[in-house]
């Protein structure tokens, strides 16, 4: 099966049907995905910001995190289950979209530099937790994070101005 | 003989006493500008000023989350209140910049209709209520010492309702106007 025939298969399913044809779904979907990714990336941008050491600098790493994961990962999941939806409900027209693509990519990527920082650079965060000034590898995390994040609102706008 | 001043008609709509009518003129110019007309006439301006807005709109939600999450005591509870308060605000401020001068460029071209937009209007006035309160209250309570954890808790649980608010115009306003 090839993605194609996987969003024709999707846009065909009965959520999807009712995505694009009850009379408000459509409606209250953008409206949570939009309160999702500013929950999300307004919360998220905060522990970036301390990261690259630019916020909120006599706080420790730790306690932002800890502080702001339930607000970033409520939005990061408000987010992705509105998206789906809507993703389902017009799969075959976003899957020909350009920014619908380049705002998938730079998710993927979003995706792996957190992991990646999480399993390898964030290891060492007791040599750094405390520090104003964190070294240039967690500092490039935070900035990349901050881009792509940045970049995904971009697309993910522009997407709904060039879909229809 | 014309009637003298005080025995003409009192007018309703009268543009003289009618406070909206500024608005009304003002939308009227905004409109018959030659950027209101670029914008009106390209799909990408617009697709691009509203991708740019809504960047804006994140950093004046993400900064007005954390300052009153932080006032009401939920986050960084060991961070003193304008250690957090402080960039808080500048995100708001700088977010407000971008959203603003976006958002006149955005409405520019259907200025008139949008002022006769009920959701619109709505809009318009909690953002100025949320901003107004933010910066002439909040930061001000934040930034006084003296102050008890009650009054801080008010100001940060009212501030978190008012652009709760706001997000919830705005997205209404892009999908019902």
């Amino acid at each position: 099966m090839t993605l194609l025939e996987l969003c024709e298969w999707l846009y065909e399913t009965g959520p999807a049907v009712l995505v694009r044809e009850s009379p408000y779904g459509f409606q209250i979907l953008v409206g949570v995905h939009l309160l999702g990714i500013v929950l999300s990336v307004g919360a998220l941008m905060w522990l970036d910001l301390r990261l690259m050491g630019l916020s909120m600098t006599r706080a420790r790493v730790s306690e932002m995190n800890r502080s702001l994961a339930p607000w970033f990962l409520t939005g990061f999941a408000l987010m992705f289950a509105s998206g789906l939806l809507l993703f389902a409900g017009f799969a075959t027209a976003a899957y020909g979209n350009l920014f619908f693509r380049i705002k998938i990519a730079v998710i993927v990527f979003a995706g792996l530099n957190a992991l990646y920082f999480h399993f390898t650079t964030g290891r060492t965060r007791p040599e750094w937790d405390a520090s104003p000034q964190p070294p240039a590898a967690v500092r490039f995390a935070g900035l990349s994070s901050l881009v792509m994040w940045t970049i995904v609102i971009l697309a993910g706008r522009m997407m709904s101005y060039t879909m229809f | 003989m014309p009637l003298l001043a005080y025995e003409q008609p009192f007018l309703i709509d009268s543009p003289s006493i009618n406070p909206m009518s500024v608005f009304d003129s003002l939308a009227a110019w905004l409109e018959s500008t030659h950027v209101a007309q670029v914008v009106g006439t390209s799909m990408w301006v617009v697709a691009s000023l509203s991708a740019v807005h809504v960047v804006g709109y994140a950093l004046v939600m993400g900064g007005a989350l954390v300052g009153n999450l932080r006032l009401l005591g939920m986050i960084v509870p060991s961070v003193p209140v304008m250690d957090v308060v402080r960039p808080a605000s500048r995100g708001i401020a700088w977010g407000l910049v971008i959203s603003i001068v976006t958002g006149v460029l955005l409405v520019s071209w259907k200025a008139v209709a949008a002022i006769g937009n009920d959701i619109f209007r709505i809009k318009m006035l909690l953002l100025l209520l949320a901003a107004l309160l933010h910066f002439a209250w909040q930061a001000r309570v934040a930034r006084n010492s003296g102050v008890d954890g009650a009054a801080l808790k008010i100001a940060g649980a009212v501030g978190l309702l008012l652009w709760l608010g706001l997000a919830v115009a705005a997205a209404a306003y892009i999908l019902f106007e």
